[in-house]
């Protein structure tokens, strides 16, 4: 699937014949970057278990762009979105084809970590422009750090340590059960909590895990309710969420066992909206709150848009616009001098609708914000309210 | 002790949940000898035509048959177009064309119905809880047990103990002899597809409120209804019933000393049941083409 906005195929034609007389003419790049398309590629997914996610990022770009005139730095802009199925295979291929055929200036997106994870070389190797706007697995901010990757979105590090420091000090140090998906993020969301809740004194009574796409969570629910836990911390994404939720709901354990959690067990739009109730009274650590101060705008605009409070992925799609804006602006447009660019993004925060954003220079990974937020019963439906706010917190990286 | 009969109602609700997405499936293999993967999108289609019916307002137990209703009409289109022109050839060919019409009605159904997770607001009689000493238990999949038990008796006594059931039985051991005896096997043929295209709407309109419904469920029933077919053994409608029951309970039992397993558990059932029991649990010869 491609889409194009803000360009016709003559402009393109035109532009194309005027970049290679002024490449024969030996003109200078800052010259011949001004009034060129930016061309900003994108790849997310929009089919396979992620496609609610898919959609909902292409509209938080297309959404910041559109509000920037489809112009960055006196360059019309021009996006390409493009569908991985959440295969990292299917990634490598989208990422050849908008690197090497359609010649795009930056790359973006990619909402699976395995997709991440797979591309990491092929940018890396082309020297492109990429800006990872949600694959989150820790060692993307660690051994797989690359120069010209940027990281505008959090680790699950960031999540998992965050939930521990909450958990110890303000729910409780005893009685705690783990319950996650049984796959890579799930593993490291209850590992990294479980780090740092033993670390501030607190004691996990059990651990269980799930098989990713479980239909039945009955049996463990069952468990749940003869343990008798004071809090469970989880983690579940995308439909498994969903039906964790509503099933804990079925068997009304929802308002016995306090529930704590990674941000997409509770996303906003994609499991809050749908579950509603089920989620009451939930909390979850995220780098992004729609009733952070920073996304109240933004919040309200995506609400007249779509119909509902943005999560995660509407909002990652948004900063992903927002912080390639900060940086085409600080170079003047000039996107072929990459070191420069990078220097420019790195050298003070972005303002993002998740919060400030700081870069850190060891492995281009952001610092930000973490939400604690509540489930609680808002103007439109339930709602995650920020309780609390960790400031800037930045994960242990290449140290780790 | 109340633990345990929580779990054996877990079980039970699980497999009753297998039991009717492998039914429709094996009711066409075994009566035409017809792989139809279109299947799975008929369990979507009747979640999402549930879901839509219990959220306008409209008397919920209508739902269902809704749901039956809607799945039947695509089955019976498909019958009429493409399906009938495939009974003769191989199983190969009409898995490529199922498989085919299952990733276009996978598109279709996204366009129609959107990319979000859907649940369905049960209604207020069904949402409750029971208490079984001291541990709940949701009367939903209360409803599913009951349901699901009527169903799969009443499909039992049609196909075994009726004259439709007789007539539909001989068209399979031999079309032309019932044909001779002027009945209109291909009407036959046609009805038999609606209704186990129906039967995978009704399982999804009941799934929905246990699973949710979203792109992906499809495959993921498909999948899971091949395997209760599989191990249950081609063309028989008990050993449906009886590999339903073994899965549920094998997968539920895994969920609560093995957690992280349930999922090799029922592949390694599988492959165990291909290895000793090739046949499947209630073995009956089918003919291959």
């Amino acid at each position: 699937m491609t889409i194009r906005t803000g360009l016709t195929r003559r402009g393109l034609l035109a532009a194309g014949g005027a970049t290679a007389v002024a490449g024969m003419l030996g003109a200078p790049m800052i010259a011949r970057a001004a009034g060129q398309p930016l061309k900003i590629g994108m790849v997310t997914s929009l089919s396979g278990p992620f496609a609610g996610l898919g959609e909902a990022m292409r509209a938080g770009i297309a959404m910041a762009l559109a509000e920037y005139g489809n112009e960055l730095a006196g360059r019309p802009v021009e996006l390409i979105v493009e569908d991985d199925q959440a295969k990292p295979d299917e990634g490598v291929r989208k990422f050849r084809k908008l690197i090497g055929q359609d010649n795009v200036d930056i790359v973006s997106g990619v909402i699976s970590s395995a997709v991440a994870l797979a591309v990491r070389d092929v940018v890396t190797e082309a020297k492109a422009l990429t800006f990872i706007s949600a694959g989150s697995a820790n060692d993307l901010a660690r051994g797989a750090a690359s120069p010209l990757v940027f990281r505008p979105t959090k680790t699950n590090w960031m999540l998992g340590h965050t939930a521990g420091l909450w958990a110890a000090e303000k729910i409780s140090k005893t009685g705690c059960i783990t319950i996650g998906a049984d796959y890579a993020a799930g593993r490291e969301y209850i590992g990294d909590f479980v780090q740092t809740y033993t670390g501030q004194g607190g004691q996990v009574n059990q651990q269980l895990w799930a098989p990713l796409g479980t239909t039945d969570f009955g049996p463990l629910l069952t468990t749940l309710a003869s343990a008798r836990p004071e809090f469970i911390y989880s983690f579940f994404a995308g439909s498994d969420a969903v039906r964790f939720l509503k099933q804990m709901k079925d068997y009304r354990l929802h308002d016995k066992i306090r529930v704590l959690g990674g941000g997409a067990l509770f996303d906003q739009e994609d499991v809050v909206a749908t579950v509603k109730d089920a989620a009451l009274g939930g909390q979850n650590t995220c780098n992004q709150s729609p009733t952070a101060p920073a996304s109240l705008d933004f919040s309200k605009a995506y609400k007249a848009a779509r119909g509902t409070l943005p999560g995660e992925m509407g909002t990652a799609g948004y900063v992903t616009a927002q912080v390639i804006k900060a940086a085409v602006e600080r170079v003047g447009g000039d996107v072929a001098a990459k070191d420069k660019l990078k220097e420019a993004l790195l050298a003070q925060p972005v303002d993002t609708v998740f919060g400030p954003m700081t870069f850190d220079p060891r492995n281009n990974q952001a610092i930000l914000d973490i939400y604690v937020n509540e489930i609680v019963e808002g103007e439109g439906g339930p709602v995650n309210q920020v309780i609390h706010t960790y400031k800037a917190v930045q994960d242990p990286g290449p140290s780790a | 002790m109340s633990f345990y009969l929580v779990q054996i109602l877990n079980a039970l609700s699980f497999s009753m949940l297998l039991m009717l997405t492998g039914l429709g499936l094996s009711v066409v293999l075994s009566l035409l000898n017809f792989v139809n993967l279109t299947h799975g999108s008929s369990f979507l289609l009747g979640a999402y035509v549930a879901i839509w019916w219990l959220g306008s307002g409209a008397p919920w137990w209508l739902a269902f048959p809704a749901a039956f209703l809607a799945a039947a009409l695509v089955g019976l289109a498909l019958e009429r177009f493409p399906f009938r022109q495939f009974y003769t050839r191989t199983h190969l060919m009409q898995v490529l064309l199922t498989y085919g019409l299952s990733v276009i009605f996978a598109d279709l159904m996204r366009w129609g119905f959107g990319a979000q997770i859907a649940s369905p607001e049960l209604p207020e009689i069904l949402s409750g809880v029971v208490f079984i000493l001291d541990m709940p238990f949701p009367i939903y999949r209360l409803f599913i047990i009951g349901f699901g038990a009527v169903l799969a008796l009443a499909l039992w006594f049609v196909i075994d103990r009726t004259i439709w059931g007789a007539v539909v039985r001989a068209c399979v051991t031999d079309r032309r002899f019932v044909e001779t005896l002027g009945l209109d096997t291909k009407r036959i043929f046609t009805v038999v597809v609606a209704v186990a295209a129906g039967l995978g709407g009704l399982s999804g309109a009941l799934g929905a409120g246990i699973l949710s419904a979203y792109p992906g469920l499809d495959e993921e029933q498909l999948i899971l209804a091949l395997i209760v077919v599989v191990v249950g053994g081609l063309g028989t409608f008990r050993g449906t019933v009886l590999s339903a029951l073994l899965l549920g309970f094998a997968l539920t039992f895994t969920k609560v000393w093995i957690p992280e397993m349930s999922n090799v558990a029922a592949l390694a059932i599988m492959a165990l049941m291909l290895v000793i029991a090739p046949q499947g649990l209630v073995a009956r010869k089918v003919r291959q083409v």
